[in-house]
């Protein structure tokens, strides 16, 4: 091993968004992007990107597909900070506006290889009941301003979800 | 010195009798230990499960440590709370558990257990809520008193810790 002075490393990621199980809700679409800390920078492919919009398939599992590339190179000198992946799903509600279905974040993973993920997805809820009737009328719910902060581990306790 | 990192998720909990949770989490490490980058405590937001019963957190954990010594090595002590709709907080459990010592991804499921008052508070922990809590949190990770106190089990904890370990190898440890 060299030993002294800060080493480069590089990351590479590449794979899919694969599927989704959402049992309530379908015609959902998915964006991703990254999260990742100071001494990280992505030096090839893509940060973000939006899928397209897939229905339940008619089986038994009634899976959304979205078979979605993910591809991107990070280079770093510090584990600190290690990317994780930031997936936002949206859909239509009753009266045809775009409402997010679920927010959800997982690191990448450390050890090379083939890794399979599932994700569990949140929204954030009001904590009034008025304001959840109004925002189920207006088709206006809770929404993260900018989804990165679901990859943060700071100011979780007053997002109830 | 040596370098460890622990970057995983809190992805949920399973088995708690109370539905909306949240969990208030924290690193204790010896005095050898130096936290480098990272936050070592914090509380994850109030999931209500609506399909199934885990409630998700998928708070992320970031931590670098630096070390000179063995001794010490962190643990992840955890106290899991329910919330009614009044936002009133009730103790659902406590827990703890080592962060592995060997490098890779580690799935841990930490049980929790909370303490039992005598039946008067029981009954009044079953009608009105509430309850017997520890004063002094450092009972979680410790086993000094343990002795003192009767508990009931809570449900379990899911983490999905990852672990890498640098210039180990210079003070003669093999990982």
């Amino acid at each position: 091993m060299a030993a002294g002075g800060p080493s480069v490393f590089l990351l590479m990621v590449n794979g899919q968004v694969e599927s989704a199980q959402f049992p309530e809700f379908d015609n959902l679409y998915c964006k991703y992007c990254f999260v990742y800390g100071q001494d990280w920078a992505p030096t090839a492919g893509l940060e973000e990107g939006i899928s397209q919009i897939t229905s339940k398939s008619r089986d038994a599992c009634q899976a959304l597909v979205w078979n979605f590339p993910i591809d991107i190179t990070f280079k770093s000198t510090n584990p600190f900070g290690w990317p994780q992946i930031v997936l936002s799903v949206y859909g239509p509600d009753v009266f045809g506006n775009d409402v997010v279905r679920g927010y959800g974040a997982v690191h990448v993973p450390f050890s090379p290889g083939r890794h399979k993920r599932t994700i569990p997805m949140f929204v954030p809820e009001s904590t009034s009941k008025l304001q959840k009737f109004t925002s189920w009328f207006m088709g206006r719910r809770p929404e993260y301003t900018d989804p990165k902060v679901v990859a943060q581990g700071e100011g979780r306790e007053d997002q109830p979800s | 010195m040596a370098e460890v990192h622990v970057i995983g998720q809190i992805m949920g909990a399973t088995g708690f009798s109370e539905s909306s949770l949240f969990c208030k989490w924290g690193v204790h490490t010896g005095a050898a230990w130096k936290l480098l980058s990272g936050i070592r405590e914090g509380q994850t937001q109030v999931d209500t499960p609506q399909v199934g019963d885990m409630a998700y957190w998928s708070h992320p954990i970031d931590l670098h440590f630096a070390t000179k010594g063995l001794q010490g090595w962190p643990r992840l002590h955890l106290q899991v709370w329910s919330q009614d709709s009044f936002g009133r907080c009730q103790l659902a459990g406590y827990g703890f558990c080592y962060v592995p010592s060997s490098p890779g991804t580690h799935q841990l499921a930490c049980p929790t257990w909370r303490p039992l008052g005598s039946w008067r508070e029981q009954l009044a922990r079953a009608f009105v809520g509430g309850g017997p809590q520890l004063l002094h949190g450092d009972t979680i990770y410790s086993g000094a008193d343990r002795y003192r106190l009767h508990t009931a089990a809570g449900g379990t904890v899911h983490l999905e810790i990852g672990l890498l370990l640098r210039h180990f190898d210079r003070y003669g440890v093999e990982c």
